[in-house]
């Protein structure tokens, strides 16, 4: 494609910038709907992590598809780099603007554009709500399995752009499990479909590759889910442990014995202190950790698997066990653990999340040096994970108003991705690289194949308009910010997984 | 068509022989014939370069050198109680895990968890170049960097020579049965399909066969647990409902491709939704010698036929529905059939993974 820029669209800003006007993009929107006025601004100039902010020089809010292809098409022409927003949870910094780039807020494009009960299939723009999906297809006995915690605000193009993980992943897998095609509009302006109606394909699997690219390649318009028969039954315990190393054996037995539980999830003390302090979710006293499991399927399959469940969580040592004796009861328990993240908002000023992986067998050893490290540094980190998938989340707590704690805090979080990475693991099992993990990126993954992901970069976006500044190891350094949670997690409106 | 088959032992012959070879196509042990020829293409089969090389039933993964048969895979798996829940195809047949990644395919088992690309992990690959690519990772949750595993699932070679991968696998659920259900009309049968699709009796596949009109489902967990399901089901169908006494022979012929009576020159797969399900049963119709299945509750059809022409009349329907099939059975001019757009965003995607156009492009045509 040609590169349409004359000298007269050139102009000088204060900041010593070339930049080009803004009058072409401006003509695809209506003013109410092209925002420049610091304020309106402001709004968009942080994300899910909180720690980091850029000023965005102008936000469009497109309706339709249309009007986000002529936006991506503008920006590919001027080289103007842009990110698309859904609701900015992002955890990794993801949804974070460019300074001085577009931000394409996709809010608006929010319609659920057909239901199939018989195919099992959704088709929705990028920025319906997750929980909407389920609400919108439980008349049906359907829903999304994908369940990050920030389900009831975050969007599917972002949920698609990152991979999104949730506490049900070990039985169903990742968003990208549940996506089965995809309509977008790719950062050279290019409108593809990849996929289509039906979860096989025949050729390389691009939907495959689109999901989890972190907005790189480009926008989804129109995204085609896959949806699960509602489980007739849920069986959820809760049970508590004198030691964490008794928690994680339990998970190794219950793993060891066929079971294949929806959910497998450990909180330590200072998380359930926290969860406590909350939402008084009644967790057993004085636990060292407690163990969810969660068993789903027809009601005959459970009532058999319950048994099985009962017979070897006997033996693990615990002292205390609640089983859900309803929905609302489930609820209760699975509150404190979703509650968890923002509760330890009481328990500290700031706090950073990690999203490590380690092989499953080596989480006892994870903690432990988890531990270790927490004393050595002085900074205390408390640990909520998805045990069934060796994904931890510790938690590391600071106070941003203090000098370099901060910096301190990265420090400890920066040796934490290494230990998983050194254990055979990953920097990220769910949350993405994003901003925050970008530089850890090549201690992952070798020269070799760091090379060949730029190359499939460039393929889909040969300016590197979309998203820069993610993912890869840049120069773009986005300003730091003062710490705190997240608006909507203060108003208990979203939490973090 | 090439005479020979070059074999690599190891990591650094597969390197020189792709340094030495202007067009290479990486083959394993070419179960899927119409993919793994290619007139101008030196053929390099993987069947040097095999062994399991990590299995760890506690963490639900295991590494593999890509000439590994799926069968070896299984057989150990099983000992263990675990399996590879997408039900490979052509396994008897002698197919490899490389071949199976290749290929994309995954069979009737893939309705309960996804199919093959929900299960890899990790490939090691040679692009065109020669370079040593590691994408993806050996543990079950990872979200870091581009997820080049799942690009690679049906690139049928062309991409990189894949020579390792690891895959996520499931504890086995138990005793597989399988109840056949007679239908009265096509109609009846979409119907009953969607409706056991959607139930909770949690099946573990969900199959149909026009040609009979019936319906097979597949049961497997605890026999306690299928009986009282069962019971579930003959009361919803009544006396359509019979459980199949071989059900395994069932299945196996479904995964080899070898349904049928007649011995079918040519098998195709093509991703169906509804209407296209609907489309090719009117169109096999009486014509006795096509036989069609469908998997996957409607997701996959497999077609099997006698002719060139039968092939130039299926394309056809394809192109209609603007939906791409695959060959994966016969000697042919033609891998893609129906509508296979060439968008510039795959050119660009095999020239970033094959920079020196050392594979057989994407589109045969």
């Amino acid at each position: 494609m040609k590169r349409v820029m004359r000298f007269a669209d050139w102009v000088e800003l204060s900041t010593g910038f070339m930049v080009t006007s803004l009058d072409g993009l401006a003509s695809i929107f209506p003013k109410s709907r092209f925002v420049r006025d610091a304020a309106n601004r402001a709004a968009f100039e942080s994300d899910g992590l909180t720690a980091f902010r850029a000023k965005p020089r102008a936000v469009v809010i497109p309706e339709t598809a249309d009007e986000v292809i002529a936006a991506v098409r503008w920006c590919h022409e001027q080289s103007v780099p842009f990110v698309a927003r859904g609701s900015g949870t992002s955890l990794s910094g993801g949804s974070l603007p460019v300074a001085d780039g577009i931000v394409i807020a996709l809010n608006r494009m929010n319609r659920i554009l057909e239901i199939d009960p018989d195919e099992r299939i959704a088709v929705v723009e990028p920025g319906v709500v997750n929980q909407h999906v389920s609400d919108a297809t439980a008349q049906h006995g359907l829903y999304y399995a994908p369940d990050p915690s920030s389900q009831s605000v975050c969007t599917i193009g972002g949920n698609v752009a990152f991979n999104s993980g949730g506490a049900h992943c070990l039985k169903y897998g990742m968003t990208s499990n549940h996506v089965v095609g995809c309509k977008a509009v790719l950062a050279t302006g290019e409108v593809v479909t990849m996929g289509g109606r039906s979860v096989e394909t025949v050729g390389p699997d691009y939907t495959g590759l689109f999901c989890g690219s972190e907005g790189l390649f480009g926008i989804g318009l129109e995204i085609t889910l896959r949806l699960l028969p509602k489980p007739e039954m849920f069986h959820t315990v809760l049970v508590g442990y004198r030691s964490l190393q008794a928690a994680g054996d339990a998970v190794s037995a219950v793993i060891d014995s066929g079971l294949l539980p929806g959910a497998l999830e450990i909180m330590d003390a200072l998380a359930i202190e926290a969860a406590e302090a909350a939402v008084a979710c009644g967790y057993p006293p004085g636990a060292a950790a407690v163990l969810i499991v969660e068993l789903e399927g027809p009601a005959e399959k459970i009532e058999y698997e319950r048994q099985q469940l009962e017979t070897i969580l006997a033996k693990t040592g615990h002292f205390a066990e609640r089983v859900a004796v309803d929905e609302a009861d489930r609820l209760s328990i699975w509150r404190g653990r979703k509650s968890a993240f923002s509760a330890v908002g009481r328990l500290s000023p700031d706090f950073l999340v990690q999203d490590g992986v380690v092989p499953r067998k080596r989480l006892g050893e994870a903690l432990v040096r988890i531990e270790q490290l927490s004393k050595e540094s002085g900074i205390r980190v408390a640990n909520v994970f998805h045990a069934g998938d060796g994904n931890l989340h510790p938690l590391i707590m600071f106070d941003g108003k203090q000098d370099g704690a901060l910096e301190r805090a990265e420090e400890l979080a920066a040796k934490l991705l290494r230990l998983c990475i050194e254990m055979g693991g990953s920097i990220t099992g769910e949350h993405g690289v994003g901003v925050e993990k970008r530089d850890f990126l090549p201690e992952m993954f070798d020269a070799s194949t760091m090379a060949m992901m730029e190359r499939l970069r460039l393929a889909f976006d040969p300016r590197l308009v979309a998203n820069p500044g993610k993912m890869f190891p840049g120069t773009e350094a986005p300003t730091l910010s003062q710490n705190g949670l997240h608006p909507l997690e203060k108003a208990g409106v979203i939490s973090r997984e | 068509m090439n005479e020979t088959t070059a074999t690599p032992g190891n990591l650094e012959e597969l390197r020189s022989l792709l340094r030495s070879e202007s067009l290479v196509l990486p083959v394993g042990n070419q179960t899927k014939q119409p993919l793994a020829s290619d007139d101008r293409a030196q053929l390099v089969s993987l069947r040097g370069m095999t062994g399991i090389l990590e299995y760890e039933p506690s963490e639900f993964t295991f590494t593999a050198l890509a000439g590994t048969t799926v069968l070896e895979v299984s057989e150990t798996l099983q000992q263990r109680q675990q399996y590879l829940p997408f039900d490979p195809m052509l396994v008897q047949a002698g197919a490899t895990i490389g071949g199976a990644v290749g290929s994309g395919l995954s069979g009737p088992g893939r309705f309960r968890y996804g199919g093959l690309r929900d299960f890899l992990l990790g490939v090691k690959f040679l692009s065109g170049d020669g370079e040593v690519i590691n994408s993806g990772g050996k543990v079950v949750k990872n979200a870091a960097g581009f997820d080049i595993p799942k690009l690679l699932v049906g690139s049928m070679g062309r991409l990189g020579v894949m020579v390792e991968m690891t895959f996520k696998v499931f504890p086995m659920p138990g005793r597989q049965q399988t109840l056949a259900v007679e239908c009265g009309s096509m109609q009846d049968a979409m119907k009953r399909m969607a409706a056991a699709a959607a139930s909770h009796w949690e099946l573990d596949a969900v199959d149909y066969r026009p040609g009979a009109n019936t319906l097979f489902l597949r049961l497997a967990g605890p026999d306690k647990v299928n009986q009282m399901v069962i019971r579930k089901i003959m009361e919803r169908w009544g006396s359509d409902v019979t459980e199949l006494p071989d059900g395994d022979a069932f299945w196996r012929a479904v995964k080899e491709l070898d349904w049928s009576d007649k011995t079918r020159a040519f098998a195709a797969k093509i991703p169906t939704h509804r209407r296209v399900v609907e489309a090719l049963a009117d169109w096999v119709g009486k014509r006795s010698h096509i036989d069609l299945h469908v998997s996957a509750a409607g997701a996959v059809a497999w077609l099997l036929c006698d002719t060139q022409s039968d092939l130039d009349d299926l394309d056809r329907i394809l192109l209609k529905h603007e939906v791409a099939g695959l060959l994966v059975r016969g000697e042919s001019t033609r891998l893609g059939i129906g509508c296979w757009p060439r968008t510039e965003i795959s050119v660009a995607v095999k020239h970033a993974m094959d920079p020196v156009s050392k594979f057989p492009h994407l589109f045969s045509t």
